[in-house]
Protein backbone atom coordinates (compact mmCIF):
# COMPACT_ATOMS: atom_id res chain seq x y z
CA UNK A 1 0.00 0.00 0.00
CA UNK A 2 1.30 3.45 -0.68
CA UNK A 3 2.62 5.59 2.07
CA UNK A 4 0.94 8.83 2.14
CA UNK A 5 4.00 11.40 3.05
CA UNK A 6 3.99 14.84 4.46
CA UNK A 7 2.83 17.23 1.62
CA UNK A 8 5.99 19.55 0.67
CA UNK A 9 5.67 22.93 -1.72
CA UNK A 10 8.29 21.33 -4.60
CA UNK A 11 9.59 17.72 -5.10
CA UNK A 12 12.89 17.46 -6.63
CA UNK A 13 13.48 14.44 -8.92
CA UNK A 14 17.73 14.17 -8.73
CA UNK A 15 20.24 15.89 -6.46
CA UNK A 16 22.72 16.71 -8.46
CA UNK A 17 24.10 20.38 -9.40
CA UNK A 18 20.86 21.37 -10.73
CA UNK A 19 18.94 20.11 -8.24
CA UNK A 20 20.71 21.71 -5.53
CA UNK A 21 20.71 25.05 -7.19
CA UNK A 22 17.25 24.55 -7.49
CA UNK A 23 16.75 23.57 -3.67
CA UNK A 24 18.71 26.66 -2.30
CA UNK A 25 16.72 28.91 -4.07
CA UNK A 26 13.35 27.40 -3.17
CA UNK A 27 14.52 27.17 0.07
CA UNK A 28 15.62 30.64 0.14
CA UNK A 29 12.16 31.60 -0.95
CA UNK A 30 10.37 29.93 1.83
CA UNK A 31 9.03 26.88 0.20
CA UNK A 32 9.74 23.85 1.54
CA UNK A 33 11.66 21.27 -0.51
CA UNK A 34 12.03 17.61 -0.90
CA UNK A 35 14.68 16.04 -3.33
CA UNK A 36 14.60 12.10 -4.76
CA UNK A 37 17.96 10.95 -5.51
CA UNK A 38 18.27 7.07 -6.45
CA UNK A 39 21.95 6.49 -5.69
CA UNK A 40 24.28 7.16 -3.12
CA UNK A 41 26.09 9.91 -2.23
CA UNK A 42 29.72 11.11 -3.45
CA UNK A 43 32.58 13.02 -2.00
CA UNK A 44 36.00 13.79 -3.85
CA UNK A 45 38.54 11.87 -1.58
CA UNK A 46 35.95 8.77 -1.31
CA UNK A 47 34.88 8.22 -5.18
CA UNK A 48 38.17 10.02 -6.95
CA UNK A 49 40.75 11.01 -4.95
CA UNK A 50 44.10 11.96 -6.08
CA UNK A 51 45.61 8.79 -5.31
CA UNK A 52 43.45 6.82 -8.30
CA UNK A 53 41.48 9.39 -10.19
CA UNK A 54 44.17 8.63 -13.34
CA UNK A 55 42.89 5.72 -13.82
CA UNK A 56 41.97 5.44 -17.46
CA UNK A 57 40.67 1.99 -17.93
CA UNK A 58 38.50 1.66 -15.00
CA UNK A 59 36.80 5.41 -15.67
CA UNK A 60 36.89 5.72 -19.37
CA UNK A 61 36.45 2.36 -20.91
CA UNK A 62 35.09 0.52 -18.15
CA UNK A 63 32.82 2.94 -17.78
CA UNK A 64 33.27 2.94 -13.67
CA UNK A 65 30.83 5.88 -12.69
CA UNK A 66 27.95 5.21 -15.57
CA UNK A 67 25.06 4.24 -15.52
CA UNK A 68 25.11 0.28 -15.20
CA UNK A 69 22.97 -0.54 -18.47
CA UNK A 70 22.80 -4.40 -17.51
CA UNK A 71 20.06 -3.21 -15.10
CA UNK A 72 18.35 -1.02 -17.42
CA UNK A 73 19.04 0.30 -21.25
CA UNK A 74 16.95 1.27 -23.76
CA UNK A 75 16.71 0.16 -27.51
CA UNK A 76 17.19 2.22 -30.69
CA UNK A 77 17.49 2.12 -34.52
CA UNK A 78 18.39 4.44 -36.65
CA UNK A 79 15.54 4.77 -38.91
CA UNK A 80 11.75 3.32 -38.91
CA UNK A 81 12.76 0.53 -41.37
CA UNK A 82 15.32 -1.19 -38.93
CA UNK A 83 14.62 -3.13 -35.59
CA UNK A 84 15.40 -1.34 -32.33
CA UNK A 85 18.08 -3.79 -30.21
CA UNK A 86 19.14 -2.91 -27.20
CA UNK A 87 22.16 -1.17 -26.20
CA UNK A 88 24.38 -3.86 -25.31
CA UNK A 89 27.03 -1.52 -23.60
CA UNK A 90 27.80 2.09 -23.39
CA UNK A 91 29.28 3.71 -26.10
CA UNK A 92 28.01 6.77 -28.25
CA UNK A 93 27.04 8.64 -24.72
CA UNK A 94 27.68 8.46 -21.27
CA UNK A 95 24.60 8.96 -18.80
CA UNK A 96 26.18 9.59 -15.31
CA UNK A 97 24.78 8.02 -12.22
CA UNK A 98 25.08 8.84 -8.50
CA UNK A 99 24.63 12.28 -6.68
CA UNK A 100 26.20 14.74 -9.21
CA UNK A 101 26.85 11.94 -11.78
CA UNK A 102 26.09 13.85 -14.94
CA UNK A 103 28.42 16.59 -13.17
CA UNK A 104 31.18 14.84 -12.56
CA UNK A 105 32.13 13.97 -16.11
CA UNK A 106 30.37 16.56 -17.77
CA UNK A 107 32.73 18.96 -19.73
CA UNK A 108 31.98 21.25 -22.22
CA UNK A 109 32.42 24.72 -23.17
CA UNK A 110 30.09 27.38 -22.37
CA UNK A 111 29.84 30.68 -24.96
CA UNK A 112 28.79 33.47 -23.58
CA UNK A 113 25.55 33.98 -25.11
CA UNK A 114 24.78 36.36 -27.87
CA UNK A 115 22.51 39.40 -27.09
CA UNK A 116 19.92 37.54 -29.53
CA UNK A 117 20.22 34.41 -27.52
CA UNK A 118 18.07 35.83 -24.86
CA UNK A 119 15.01 37.23 -27.27
CA UNK A 120 15.14 34.30 -29.99
CA UNK A 121 11.37 35.19 -30.68
CA UNK A 122 11.12 38.48 -30.67
CA UNK A 123 14.16 39.16 -32.50
CA UNK A 124 13.64 36.48 -35.23
CA UNK A 125 9.96 37.53 -35.99
CA UNK A 126 11.45 40.77 -36.21
CA UNK A 127 13.92 39.71 -38.78
CA UNK A 128 11.71 36.94 -40.38
CA UNK A 129 8.26 38.07 -39.97
CA UNK A 130 6.05 36.03 -37.86
CA UNK A 131 5.36 33.44 -40.60
CA UNK A 132 8.93 32.08 -39.69
CA UNK A 133 8.68 31.39 -36.33
CA UNK A 134 5.01 30.15 -36.02
CA UNK A 135 6.22 26.33 -35.91
CA UNK A 136 8.74 27.23 -33.27
CA UNK A 137 8.41 27.09 -29.55
CA UNK A 138 10.24 30.18 -28.97
CA UNK A 139 10.19 32.49 -26.45
CA UNK A 140 12.53 35.32 -25.00
CA UNK A 141 13.96 34.78 -21.54
CA UNK A 142 12.65 36.53 -19.09
CA UNK A 143 16.19 39.00 -18.45
CA UNK A 144 18.16 40.66 -20.93
CA UNK A 145 21.73 40.76 -21.88
CA UNK A 146 22.59 43.85 -20.88
CA UNK A 147 21.07 43.40 -16.89
CA UNK A 148 23.48 40.00 -16.84
CA UNK A 149 26.76 41.49 -18.24
CA UNK A 150 29.02 41.57 -15.91
CA UNK B 1 39.83 58.47 0.62
CA UNK B 2 42.96 58.15 -1.04
CA UNK B 3 44.14 60.82 -4.07
CA UNK B 4 42.17 58.76 -6.35
CA UNK B 5 37.97 58.65 -7.75
CA UNK B 6 36.05 56.92 -5.60
CA UNK B 7 34.65 54.15 -7.19
CA UNK B 8 33.95 50.33 -6.82
CA UNK B 9 35.65 47.21 -8.15
CA UNK B 10 34.08 45.70 -10.96
CA UNK B 11 33.61 41.68 -11.41
CA UNK B 12 36.88 41.07 -13.56
CA UNK B 13 38.93 43.59 -11.14
CA UNK B 14 37.96 41.67 -8.31
CA UNK B 15 38.99 38.59 -9.92
CA UNK B 16 42.60 39.84 -11.62
CA UNK B 17 43.00 40.64 -7.32
CA UNK B 18 42.66 37.26 -6.64
CA UNK B 19 44.95 36.17 -9.00
CA UNK B 20 47.51 38.55 -7.86
CA UNK B 21 46.77 36.88 -4.06
CA UNK B 22 47.06 33.71 -4.88
CA UNK B 23 49.83 34.59 -6.66
CA UNK B 24 51.57 36.15 -3.12
CA UNK B 25 50.77 33.29 -1.06
CA UNK B 26 52.36 30.82 -3.62
CA UNK B 27 55.58 33.24 -3.09
CA UNK B 28 55.47 32.49 0.56
CA UNK B 29 55.70 28.80 0.85
CA UNK B 30 58.38 28.93 -1.60
CA UNK B 31 61.36 26.23 -0.69
CA UNK B 32 59.49 23.52 -1.56
CA UNK B 33 60.25 22.39 -4.78
CA UNK B 34 56.68 21.29 -7.15
CA UNK B 35 58.02 19.33 -10.61
CA UNK B 36 59.38 22.36 -11.79
CA UNK B 37 60.60 24.11 -8.96
CA UNK B 38 57.05 25.81 -8.33
CA UNK B 39 56.30 25.31 -4.57
CA UNK B 40 53.74 22.94 -3.59
CA UNK B 41 50.45 23.66 -2.73
CA UNK B 42 48.48 22.38 0.30
CA UNK B 43 44.84 21.75 0.91
CA UNK B 44 43.93 20.83 4.52
CA UNK B 45 40.67 20.96 6.81
CA UNK B 46 38.80 20.51 3.66
CA UNK B 47 36.95 16.90 2.94
CA UNK B 48 37.55 13.69 5.26
CA UNK B 49 39.54 10.96 3.83
CA UNK B 50 37.74 8.09 5.07
CA UNK B 51 40.23 5.07 4.84
CA UNK B 52 39.12 1.92 3.46
CA UNK B 53 35.84 3.23 2.19
CA UNK B 54 37.48 4.57 -0.78
CA UNK B 55 36.71 3.12 -4.10
CA UNK B 56 39.52 2.62 -4.28
CA UNK B 57 40.68 0.04 -7.52
CA UNK B 58 41.03 -3.72 -7.38
CA UNK B 59 44.63 -4.81 -8.38
CA UNK B 60 44.34 -8.11 -10.92
CA UNK B 61 45.15 -11.60 -9.20
CA UNK B 62 49.32 -11.98 -8.63
CA UNK B 63 51.25 -15.13 -8.98
CA UNK B 64 51.43 -17.48 -12.21
CA UNK B 65 48.00 -19.81 -13.39
CA UNK B 66 45.40 -18.81 -15.14
CA UNK B 67 42.10 -17.78 -13.96
CA UNK B 68 40.08 -17.82 -17.11
CA UNK B 69 42.09 -18.99 -20.15
CA UNK B 70 42.85 -22.50 -21.01
CA UNK B 71 46.44 -23.76 -22.18
CA UNK B 72 45.14 -23.36 -25.91
CA UNK B 73 43.45 -19.89 -25.30
CA UNK B 74 46.80 -18.64 -23.98
CA UNK B 75 48.74 -20.09 -26.94
CA UNK B 76 46.46 -18.48 -29.24
CA UNK B 77 46.37 -15.04 -27.43
CA UNK B 78 50.39 -15.27 -26.69
CA UNK B 79 50.85 -15.33 -30.68
CA UNK B 80 48.32 -13.12 -31.92
CA UNK B 81 49.43 -10.58 -29.40
CA UNK B 82 52.60 -10.78 -29.84
CA UNK B 83 52.00 -9.91 -33.65
CA UNK B 84 50.20 -7.22 -32.77
CA UNK B 85 53.03 -5.91 -30.52
CA UNK B 86 55.88 -7.42 -31.26
CA UNK B 87 59.25 -6.99 -29.22
CA UNK B 88 61.24 -4.73 -30.43
CA UNK B 89 64.83 -2.27 -29.26
CA UNK B 90 61.50 0.52 -27.76
CA UNK B 91 59.73 -1.80 -25.62
CA UNK B 92 58.47 -5.30 -25.09
CA UNK B 93 56.07 -7.62 -27.01
CA UNK B 94 52.77 -7.60 -25.35
CA UNK B 95 52.91 -10.71 -23.93
CA UNK B 96 56.25 -9.66 -22.51
CA UNK B 97 54.53 -6.79 -20.91
CA UNK B 98 51.60 -8.96 -19.60
CA UNK B 99 48.89 -7.93 -22.02
CA UNK B 100 47.99 -11.84 -21.56
CA UNK B 101 47.54 -11.99 -18.10
CA UNK B 102 45.70 -8.82 -18.39
CA UNK B 103 43.11 -10.25 -20.80
CA UNK B 104 42.75 -13.29 -18.36
CA UNK B 105 42.39 -11.13 -15.40
CA UNK B 106 39.86 -9.17 -17.54
CA UNK B 107 37.54 -12.08 -18.41
CA UNK B 108 37.89 -14.00 -15.29
CA UNK B 109 36.61 -10.84 -13.57
CA UNK B 110 33.46 -8.54 -13.76
CA UNK B 111 34.34 -7.34 -17.23
CA UNK B 112 34.59 -10.98 -18.39
CA UNK B 113 31.48 -11.70 -17.02
CA UNK B 114 29.95 -8.94 -18.04
CA UNK B 115 29.24 -7.05 -15.32
CA UNK B 116 27.94 -3.66 -17.59
CA UNK B 117 26.70 -5.77 -19.97
CA UNK B 118 22.91 -5.88 -21.04
CA UNK B 119 22.38 -10.08 -22.36
CA UNK B 120 18.60 -10.13 -22.38
CA UNK B 121 16.82 -10.04 -25.22
CA UNK B 122 15.05 -9.04 -27.51
CA UNK B 123 17.63 -10.17 -29.90
CA UNK B 124 18.85 -9.43 -33.42
CA UNK B 125 21.70 -9.39 -36.09
CA UNK B 126 21.52 -5.90 -35.68
CA UNK B 127 23.16 -3.41 -37.91
CA UNK B 128 26.85 -1.96 -37.29
CA UNK B 129 25.75 1.14 -35.37
CA UNK B 130 23.89 -1.10 -33.15
CA UNK B 131 26.74 -2.43 -31.96
CA UNK B 132 27.30 -5.26 -29.79
CA UNK B 133 24.89 -7.50 -30.26
CA UNK B 134 26.03 -10.79 -29.09
CA UNK B 135 24.11 -13.45 -26.44
CA UNK B 136 27.60 -13.87 -25.12
CA UNK B 137 29.41 -12.32 -22.14
CA UNK B 138 32.98 -10.95 -22.91
CA UNK B 139 34.42 -14.16 -21.48
CA UNK B 140 32.48 -16.53 -23.44
CA UNK B 141 32.76 -14.53 -26.50
CA UNK B 142 36.05 -14.68 -26.19
CA UNK B 143 35.82 -18.59 -25.67
CA UNK B 144 33.90 -19.03 -28.73
CA UNK B 145 36.05 -16.71 -31.30
CA UNK B 146 39.05 -18.14 -30.48
CA UNK B 147 37.79 -21.87 -30.66
CA UNK B 148 36.53 -20.73 -34.36
CA UNK B 149 39.36 -19.16 -34.85
CA UNK B 150 41.24 -22.05 -34.63
CA UNK B 151 39.05 -24.33 -36.43
CA UNK B 152 38.95 -21.89 -39.49
CA UNK B 153 43.14 -22.21 -38.77
CA UNK B 154 43.39 -26.24 -38.62
CA UNK B 155 41.27 -26.20 -41.91
CA UNK B 156 43.46 -23.70 -44.21
CA UNK B 157 47.09 -24.81 -42.54
CA UNK B 158 46.91 -28.20 -42.66
CA UNK B 159 45.83 -28.69 -39.17
CA UNK B 160 48.12 -26.55 -37.10
CA UNK B 161 47.13 -24.06 -34.67
CA UNK B 162 47.69 -20.80 -34.86
CA UNK B 163 51.05 -20.42 -32.51
CA UNK B 164 52.47 -23.18 -34.46
CA UNK B 165 52.79 -20.99 -37.99
CA UNK B 166 55.72 -18.93 -39.23
CA UNK B 167 54.73 -14.82 -38.50
CA UNK B 168 54.20 -14.02 -41.52
CA UNK B 169 50.92 -16.71 -41.87
CA UNK B 170 49.67 -15.30 -38.42
CA UNK B 171 49.92 -12.02 -39.83
CA UNK B 172 47.98 -12.65 -43.11
CA UNK B 173 45.28 -14.68 -40.71
CA UNK B 174 45.18 -11.30 -38.63
CA UNK B 175 44.43 -8.82 -41.43
CA UNK B 176 42.06 -11.85 -42.93
CA UNK B 177 40.20 -11.59 -39.38
CA UNK B 178 40.40 -7.56 -39.10
CA UNK B 179 39.12 -7.30 -42.53
CA UNK B 180 36.47 -9.96 -41.98
CA UNK B 181 37.64 -12.25 -44.69
CA UNK B 182 38.42 -15.35 -42.20
CA UNK B 183 34.81 -17.13 -42.22
CA UNK B 184 34.15 -18.07 -38.77
CA UNK B 185 31.80 -21.66 -38.14
CA UNK B 186 29.17 -19.59 -35.17
CA UNK B 187 27.67 -16.52 -34.63
CA UNK B 188 30.82 -14.65 -34.21
CA UNK B 189 32.45 -13.02 -36.77
CA UNK B 190 36.48 -12.71 -37.72
CA UNK B 191 35.45 -8.62 -37.98
CA UNK B 192 33.68 -8.30 -34.46
CA UNK B 193 36.30 -10.60 -32.64
CA UNK B 194 39.38 -8.70 -34.04
CA UNK B 195 37.91 -4.98 -32.96
CA UNK B 196 36.92 -6.53 -29.57
CA UNK B 197 40.34 -8.30 -29.20
CA UNK B 198 42.62 -5.41 -30.44
CA UNK B 199 40.89 -2.95 -28.44
CA UNK B 200 41.73 -5.09 -25.13
CA UNK B 201 45.17 -6.08 -26.05
CA UNK B 202 45.78 -1.83 -26.37
CA UNK B 203 44.23 -1.62 -22.69
CA UNK B 204 46.27 -4.10 -21.59
CA UNK B 205 49.55 -2.67 -22.73
CA UNK B 206 48.69 1.07 -21.73
CA UNK B 207 46.27 1.03 -18.69
CA UNK B 208 47.76 0.81 -15.12
CA UNK B 209 50.28 -1.81 -14.05
CA UNK B 210 47.95 -2.65 -11.62
CA UNK B 211 45.34 -4.93 -13.63
CA UNK B 212 48.24 -7.18 -14.62
CA UNK B 213 49.54 -5.93 -18.14
CA UNK B 214 52.10 -3.20 -19.15
CA UNK B 215 54.38 -5.23 -16.77
CA UNK B 216 56.50 -2.57 -14.75
CA UNK B 217 55.35 0.65 -16.64
CA UNK B 218 57.42 -0.76 -19.52
CA UNK B 219 54.67 0.70 -22.12
CA UNK B 220 54.97 4.53 -20.53
CA UNK B 221 58.26 5.01 -19.80
CA UNK B 222 58.52 3.66 -23.83
CA UNK B 223 56.37 6.28 -24.54
CA UNK B 224 57.81 8.97 -22.01
CA UNK B 225 54.67 9.11 -19.85
CA UNK B 226 55.18 9.36 -16.18
CA UNK B 227 52.13 7.87 -15.30
CA UNK B 228 49.81 8.24 -12.37
CA UNK B 229 51.18 11.25 -10.68
CA UNK B 230 48.62 13.61 -8.36
CA UNK B 231 48.90 16.50 -10.17
CA UNK B 232 50.38 17.88 -13.93
CA UNK B 233 49.24 21.21 -13.90
CA UNK B 234 53.04 22.48 -13.61
CA UNK B 235 53.57 20.82 -16.90
CA UNK B 236 50.35 21.90 -18.68
CA UNK B 237 52.86 24.26 -20.71
CA UNK B 238 56.08 22.83 -21.12
CA UNK B 239 55.16 22.17 -24.70
CA UNK B 240 56.94 19.34 -26.46
CA UNK B 241 59.51 18.97 -23.02
CA UNK B 242 60.28 14.95 -21.43
CA UNK B 243 59.48 14.98 -18.38
CA UNK B 244 61.97 13.98 -16.09
CA UNK B 245 60.39 12.09 -12.96
CA UNK B 246 59.80 8.47 -11.92
CA UNK B 247 57.36 6.34 -13.39
CA UNK B 248 54.80 5.60 -10.85
CA UNK B 249 51.68 3.59 -11.00
CA UNK B 250 48.20 3.49 -9.07
CA UNK B 251 49.76 1.34 -6.33
CA UNK B 252 52.46 4.08 -5.89
CA UNK B 253 55.97 4.01 -4.24
CA UNK B 254 57.11 2.27 -1.43
CA UNK B 255 58.18 5.49 -0.15
CA UNK B 256 54.90 6.41 0.08
CA UNK B 257 53.68 3.87 1.98
CA UNK B 258 53.63 3.96 5.68
CA UNK B 259 55.77 1.91 7.50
Amino acid sequence: MAKAMPKVDVVLVGFGWTGAILAQQLCDAGLTVLALERAASRTTPDNWATTFDQDELRYMWRHHLFQNVKYSTLTFRNNVNQTALPMRHLGSFLPGTGVGGAGIHWNAQIWRWLETDFKLKSHNEARYGKQATADLTLQDMPVTYQELEP
Amino acid sequence: MGQGPERHLNRREVLALGALGSAAAAEAVSGHDGMLGGPIRRYTDTLQWNEGLTDAPEAAEAGGGWRYLNDGEVGFLTAAVDRMIPPDPTGPSASEAGVVVFLDRQLAGEYGQGARFYLEGPWGKGTESQGYQSRFTPAQFYRHAIAAVEKAVGHSENGKAFKDLAADRQDALLKKMESGDLQLDGPITSKAFFAFFLQNVLEGYFSDPIYGGNKDAAAWKMIGFPGAHYDYSEWVTAYNQPVPVETVGLTGRNAWNRG
